[in-house]
């Protein structure tokens, strides 16, 4: 940020905004980091834990929400002002979800826990570490106002579809070699999704980030890593 | 702090107020003193014949020329003064604005304001009633005329200081609200300035009056005074300061008596006039609000 | 469809930017004695649309507006050079008669200023000066203004009581009768609203948005808030200079400079 505003609660209140999306970032990443743990460990009850701290982000979403309302309503905020508050709307909204993605790969870790463990479980873990370092770096490019950073976060995000897409083609192999480590992999397919999902709203982020600082929309063509969803393999469908 | 310096800033206070109001109650009292002895002594002499009787009659007789005399003169005077006063009034606060025309001016007008009024029944004594005592070979000598002229004089910067000072009161907005509907700045002057200020310059006027009613010096020089009737302009006329004057220098008590019948009627007119200036002034804020 | 058919056909045909500018200045400075009030201001104010101008106190917004009529001319002293062009023509030309510039362009000021007579008289006297009408027509005109001031309804039945009794809002509107009733192209208002009250300021925010069908409004505001709410085009001065002038979503959403932005979010030091 740059100068200070001539009534210097106003500031303290965008400070606290701002603090308030970081912890809630902070905490989306490390449920994330957690329920994959909990997918290696096969750790009902810890599972269980992730999904009940689910409610600590949306606590603090809700928070936001009403901070970013009592703004509007009381400071009126103007230009660069009102683009963060507008931006961390959003951004509270897009942590929001991944904080839901990461509680659902937790609940699926329980009865993935009850079937015998597939080799691609591991593939989780490559791709739930872009994930984090997704959500971790737009973080610290929201903290610091650099759009820079956020577009790299966001240019990167290619890497994390790509990832996925390979996973995606290992589970179907799987499942077509043994039949029996379907239940398995369908399960891993989501949470895979799940955490392309993520990414997604780490990009998102990224959007609203380079809004905030720039006025611009980010809207330069992106690469797409994804290509599940596209007619190069019409015989496994969508 | 301690107990102690609110205790010594409140007896300082206590002193402060007490020594104020001493100084009020002083001066009011002076004030009310004069009201009382004019008004008890005054009252004695109040009857039908002081004001049906002329002062031919001395000591049997009342004021009934002097103050037909004292109406016509300051009637004539303030018919002098107003008009000039309002127009000059309006030259220093509208044309002469910041100018330095104006400044010097204003600083003319407010000597003249302060000027001994003796000083200007002798001025109008020498540029009238010595040229015209010339100029008619004696047969218009002194005259109610030049009395009147010698009172606008004191009534003249009365009124060019309150039609300034009203007029400049009045917010800028409005002269440039005038102008920039295209109205000219004569039009805005008389029919808006003036109907803003209006109360103002009529309160400014009133109070002219009852200043040049009390005043006796320059009538001396220039009405002179009359123990009869007059009607005429140019005779010499009674009025009632200069026959207050010229009572209370008699050793007779009886004149004295009318003397101070006459300054209590004054008073009353001068009171009177002040009370109509207030309401009209009065009357002008409520309305501006 | 034939409906259809004609509502694209009226869309497609609409010129794709109908303003045209009102008021060109051209390289406009501005002197009270020798203080440098205004600096070389260059903007184009379009026609039938709200112009609002911010900045801090004695940043020469309210300067720049009494320009735009030559009030400033009233007092000793105020020179302005460069040009202001209303239709092309040069205003500050002194070949242009005041009568004619005064008639196409009013002014309301910040504090309600009625003449201290009757509420008809307030309207009727400007178009008095200008134009001989009957007592009809002048009474159809007074009417019109008073109705395009939003004011009619509250005043018609007292036409013959002063003005000085109104409320301050109702002032405000008469004041506005009294401009709009020489019918003039272009209206300025210096900070019309800030003695008013919220409501009385919300219904005047509202009769501009319906004079801006017929006026080129010219607004100066202390209130942010206000020329977001008000204008379609928004500029921003400082100590004299105009710093930036464009679209007012863009100004209170992304404005180019950082001095515009410091002002708009409140961070002026």
């Amino acid at each position: 940020m740059g100068n200070e505003h001539t009534i210097k609660s106003y500031d303290a209140e965008l400070a606290r905004l701002t603090a308030e999306i970081v912890r809630m970032g902070e905490l989306a990443a490390s449920q994330l980091e957690a329920a994959i743990d909990v997918v290696e460990r096969r750790d009902e009850r810890a599972a269980q834990r992730i999904v009940d701290n689910d409610d600590a982000i949306d606590a603090l979403e809700h928070e936001t929400s009403h901070d970013v309302v009592r703004l509007l309503a009381l400071r009126a905020p103007m230009a660069r002002d009102l683009r963060e508050v507008f931006a961390a709307l959003r951004i509270a909204a897009d942590i929001e979800r991944i904080g839901d993605y990461a509680a659902n790969v937790a609940k699926r870790s329980i009865p993935l826990s009850m079937v015998a463990p597939v080799a691609p479980a591991r593939g989780l873990r490559r791709l739930s570490d872009l994930a984090v370092a997704a959500v971790r770096k737009v973080l610290v490019a929201y903290n610091s106002r650099d759009a820079q950073k956020a577009h790299e976060v966001w240019e990167e995000d290619v890497h994390l579809d790509e990832a996925y897409t390979g996973l995606f083609r290992e589970l179907l192999t799987y499942m077509m070699e043994d039949p029996r480590s379907i239940t398995a992999c369908t399960h891993l397919l989501f949470m895979a999704k799940n955490i392309e999902r993520i990414g997604d709203h780490a990009t998102n982020i990224a959007e609203n980030v380079w809004y905030a600082v720039t006025g611009e929309p980010l809207q330069t063509p992106r690469r797409k890593g994804d290509v599940t969803a596209e007619p190069v393999m019409p015989k496994l469908g969508g | 702090m301690s107990a102690n310096v609110y205790r010594r800033r409140y007896a300082k206070n206590v002193v402060a107020q007490a020594l104020a109001s001493a100084a009020a109650l002083l001066a009011l009292m002076f004030l009310a003193w004069i009201l009382w002895v004019t008004v008890s002594r005054g009252v004695q002499a109040i009857g039908v014949s002081l004001f049906t009787k002329i002062t031919a009659y001395a000591d049997q007789g009342g004021l009934a020329n002097a103050i037909i005399g004292s109406l016509i003169i300051d009637a004539m005077a303030i018919a002098l003064c107003a008009p000039v006063g309002v127009l000059a009034g309006a030259y220093l606060a509208e044309y002469a604005r910041g100018t330095r025309m104006g400044e010097t001016i204003r600083f003319l007008n407010d000597i003249l304001l302060s000027a001994p009024s003796i000083v200007l029944g002798l001025f109008v004594y020498v540029i009238v009633v010595l040229p015209m005592t010339a100029a008619t070979n004696g047969s218009i000598t002194f005259s109610a005329l030049a009395g009147s002229i010698a009172l606008a004089l004191i009534g003249l910067p009365v009124i060019v200081r309150t039609t300034d000072e009203m007029l400049q009161l009045v917010p800028s907005t409005l002269r440039e609200a005038a102008l920039s509907l295209g109205i000219p700045q004569w039009k805005l002057t008389v029919q808006v300035l003036m109907r803003a200020a209006g109360s103002g310059i009529l309160t400014g006027v009133l109070l002219a009056l009852a200043r040049l009613a009390g005043e006796t010096a320059p009538l001396l020089f220039t009405a002179f005074g009359n123990n009869y009737t007059a009607l005429s302009p140019l005779a010499k006329m009674a009025s009632l300061p200069a026959a207050i004057y010229q009572y209370t220098n008699d050793p007779n008590p009886a004149m004295h008596a009318i003397a101070w019948a006459g300054a209590l009627l004054i008073t009353l007119f001068v009171l009177a006039l002040s009370l109509i200036a207030r309401a009209v002034f009065a009357r002008q804020k409520t309305s501006h609000e | 469809m034939n409906d259809l058919a004609t509502a694209v056909q009226s869309v497609l045909q609409q010129p794709a930017d109908a303003t045209r500018v009102k008021i060109a200045v051209r390289g406009l400075d501005f002197h009270y004695h020798d203080i440098h009030a205004v600096r070389n201001i260059h903007m184009d104010i379009s026609e039938r649309k709200v112009t609002a101008i911010i900045g801090p106190s004695g940043c020469g917004k309210s300067t720049l507006l009494r320009v735009f009529n030559r009030i400033y001319a009233i007092y000793p002293k105020q020179r302005a050079d460069g040009a202001v062009l209303l239709d092309g023509e040069n205003i500050l030309d002194p070949g242009y008669s005041l009568n004619r510039l005064r008639s196409k362009v009013g002014m309301v000021f910040q504090k309600p200023v009625p003449f201290p007579m009757t509420i008809y008289e307030n309207v009727a006297y400007g178009i008095r000066h200008h134009e001989t009408l009957s007592r009809p027509r002048m009474d159809e005109r007074v009417e019109q203004a008073l109705r395009a001031a939003a004011l009619w309804d509250e005043v018609k039945d007292k036409m013959k009581k002063s003005a000085l009794g109104l409320s301050g809002g109702q002032q405000q509107r008469l004041c506005i009768a009294r401009g709009i009733a020489l019918r003039p192209q272009v209206l300025l208002l210096d900070e019309p609203t800030s003695a008013l009250d919220p409501i009385a300021t919300g219904r005047i925010e509202q009769l501009i948005e319906e004079l801006k069908k017929d006026y080129t409004i010219v607004i100066v505001t202390h209130n942010m808030q206000q020329a977001a709410r008000v204008s379609d085009e928004t500029a921003f001065m400082y100590m004299g200079e105009l710093i930036e002038f464009g679209n007012t979503e863009k100004i209170f959403t992304k404005p180019d400079k950082k001095q515009t932005e410091d002002y708009i979010t409140g961070r002026f030091g």
